[in-house]
C-alpha cells in the first residue's frame, strides 16, 4: 500500500483526474475500497482473487507472502493513451517501492 | 569509563536505525534504501568492538552481542529474505500489455482496454499489505 499512498500524495488532483490509476491485488475488494476511502484516493481497486491476471502477466512471486502464500511482484507501469507501456518498474526487494516522484515524472513526460 | 560511553553510543546508533526505518517507511528515500539500516548496524557493531577493546566490561560485550545480532539479522533479511526473483514479466516498454477484465470495489467489471484512446494509465500490482 505504501506505493499507493505515495502516489496519492505526489499527484495533484488535476493529474489524478487526467490519469487512471488501476491497482491490482489479490485483496478482497472491500478491504481495498475501505483503504481508498480512508486515504481519499480516486483509484480503481481491482480484485485479482485467484491471481489469474498476475499469472498472465508473469508477475507471480510464488510463496512470497507473509504466510507463504503466492503474491504479486510489486510492479508499477505507466501506459500512454494508446495503451503502450512507457515506463516500467519491477521490484527485486519487497521492502522497496517505486518512488512516487519518478512515477509522476513518467506521467508528465507522456505527451 | 570511555568503554561505557562507546557501548551506549553503539546501542543508540542501532536503536536510531530501527526507529528511523520503521517510522520512515512512507519516505521514499528511507524505504527504498534498506541497506541504510544494515550499514547503521555495522557502524554500531564497530563502535561496540571499540568499547570491548577499551574495557572488557559486561556492558561492552552486551552492546557488541546486540549489534552483531542486529547486523546479521538485518543483512539476512535485506539481502536474502526480502529478495524477489526477477519475474519474466510480459510487460515491456513500448509494447501494449494483454488486456484483462477484473471487478472493482463495487463489483463492476473494469477492462484495461476501457482506457485505450482515452486516458493514460498507472497500473500498479501490489500485495495488499504494505
Amino acid at each position: 500500500m505504501a506505493e499507493l499512498q505515495g502516489l496519492g500524495a505526489a499527484l495533484s488532483e488535476a493529474e489524478q483526474a487526467g490519469v487512471a490509476i488501476i491497482a491490482v491485488s489479490p485483496d478482497p475488494n472491500q478491504q481495498s475500497h475501505d483503504m481508498a476511502e480512508r486515504l481519499h484516493l480516486g483509484f480503481r481497486f481491482l480484485a485479482d482473487r485467484d491471481l489469474a491476471v498476475t499469472r498472465r502477466y508473469w508477475l507471480l512471486h510464488a510463496h512470497g507472502g507473509e504466510h507463504g502464500e503466492d503474491v504479486p511482484t510489486p510492479t508499477t507501469a505507466v501506459l500512454d493513451r494508446s495503451g503502450a507501456v512507457r515506463w516500467l518498474w519491477v521490484s527485486d526487494n519487497f521492502q522497496v517501492r517505486p518512488d512516487a516522484a519518478e512515477v509522476r515524472r513518467a506521467v508528465r513526460g507522456l505527451e | 569509563m570511555r568503554s561505557g560511553w562507546l557501548a551506549a553510543l553503539s546501542v543508540l546508533v542501532c536503536a536510531a536505525a530501527i526507529v528511523v526505518y520503521t517510522q520512515g517507511l512512507r519516505v521514499a528515500s528511507i524505504r527504498n534504501n534498506p541497506e541504510g539500516y544494515v550499514a547503521a548496524f555495522a557502524i554500531g557493531a564497530t563502535i561496540a568492538g571499540l568499547a570491548v577493546a577499551l574495557g572488557r566490561r559486561w556492558y561492552a560485550w552486551a552492546a557488541l552481542g546486540l549489534s552483531v545480532l542486529l547486523l546479521l539479522g538485518g543483512a539476512a533479511f535485506n539481502f536474502v529474505l526480502a529478495r524477489i526473483p526477477t519475474p519474466h514479466t510480459t510487460l515491456r516498454v513500448g509494447e501494449r500489455p494483454p488486456d484483462f477484465t477484473l471487478p472493482d470495489a463495487a463489483g463492476t467489471p473494469v477492462s484495461l482496454a476501457d482506457y485505450r484512446g482515452k486516458k493514460p494509465v498507472i497500473l500498479v500490482f501490489y500485495r495488499g499489505y504494505w
